[in-house]
């Protein structure tokens, strides 16, 4: 199991407390900035969590929402999160960055309380499963068979004149992107959000969401393209057969 | 880096199998050899090419999109709630 699981999961009773007192040296995995930002909060400095609160709240808001449905449901969450971070502050023993520490115990209380709603909701019919052995694209859209088999059938059409910029000008075309990462899975949905809409470097986000680097890609891939094909679909963007 | 699949780098790639590798690709996770099989690939495949600068796009957009943000009344809140909880350390 990664060490930064345990760091909080078992840490709770279970790690020694470190002295507010122990000395100044760096631990591994913090910035130099968290490192100052650590020792000012463990000295009871509000205007250290005020910083930490400005830098990380809207993050850890939209890290919530892929786990639970109803934004005051992850606003619960993320109170929870902060007042987490408080006790265990003594117990955070520097191996991960600070994000990467805050943020894996944003997960674990956002997972268990999206578990907790869901014995409580119906299975929305707007969330899309996620199973793991489907390929991203349509396997329809490839030769199935013959000289040109996993070749293209139906390739994509260029959106030539639709630039980035077109696109986000598009109210329609920001709703379609908006609803597609809305259906993800949240399994799909976190990696998105941490990688693309967070720029979180990939090896972090692995160390947040304890998976490797293969998984990484297979489902941030699932999940770009399901985002992909909802601005096809926008578009009209039957294609055509080769 | 992302695992490399069974398949050797130097047999031909389909079509079917960039579009798997492609979000490893354009993040540059993939090793020296698989990265110039993909490209040699693009070079010459006009639909593969598209679904890549396609999924580009998307990456690239998703970050610009409207997000959900946190409101300044319940930053507040939470500032509250956790500084009463030092004082009282």
């Amino acid at each position: 199991m990664n060490a930064d699981a345990i760091t909080y999961t078992e840490s709770i009773g279970q790690f020694p407390s470190i002295n507010r007192k122990s000395p100044a040296i760096k631990s591994p995995g913090l910035t130099k900035a968290e490192d100052a930002v650590l020792s000012r909060l463990r000295s009871g400095n509000e205007g250290a969590f005020d910083e930490l609160v400005n830098k990380h709240h809207s993050t850890l808001i939209r890290m919530a929402m892929s786990y639970v449905a109803d934004r005051e449901v992850a606003e619960e969450v993320v109170q929870d999160t902060w007042m987490a971070v408080i006790e265990s502050l003594d117990r955070f023993e520097g191996r991960s960055s600070l994000r990467t520490w805050i943020c894996g115990i944003l997960i674990h209380k956002a997972k268990d309380r999206g578990v907790r709603e869901k014995r409580h909701t119906t299975f929305s019919a707007f969330e899309s499963s996620d199973d793991d052995n489907e390929e991203a694209v349509d396997p329809s859209r490839f030769q199935q068979s013959g000289e040109w088999a996993g070749h293209w059938a139906f390739p994509p059409q260029p959106w030539d004149d639709r630039t980035p910029e077109k696109l986000l000008a598009s109210q329609q075309a920001v709703n379609a992107m908006q609803q597609a990462i809305e259906a993800l899975p949240a399994t799909l949905k976190e990696v998105l959000i941490l990688r693309d809409v967070e720029g979180i470097e990939a090896k972090e986000v692995c160390e947040m969401l304890k998976i490797t680097e293969t998984n990484l890609y297979v489902r941030l891939h699932r999940a770009r393209e399901r985002v992909r094909q909802a601005v096809e679909t926008y578009l009209g963007g039957r294609t055509r057969a080769v | 880096m992302a695992q490399e699949a069974s398949k050797s780098v130097d047999e031909e790639i389909t079509c079917r199998e960039v579009v798997e590798w492609t979000s490893a690709y354009l993040d540059e996770h993939v090793g020296e050899d698989r990265k110039q099989q993909i490209a040699l690939h693009l070079a010459v495949c006009a639909g593969c090419e598209t679904y890549v600068k396609q999924i580009a796009y998307v990456r690239d957009l998703v970050r610009l999109l409207p997000q959900v943000l946190d409101s300044p009344a319940e930053s507040e809140q939470v500032r509250q709630a956790v500084a009463a909880k030092l004082r009282r350390q």
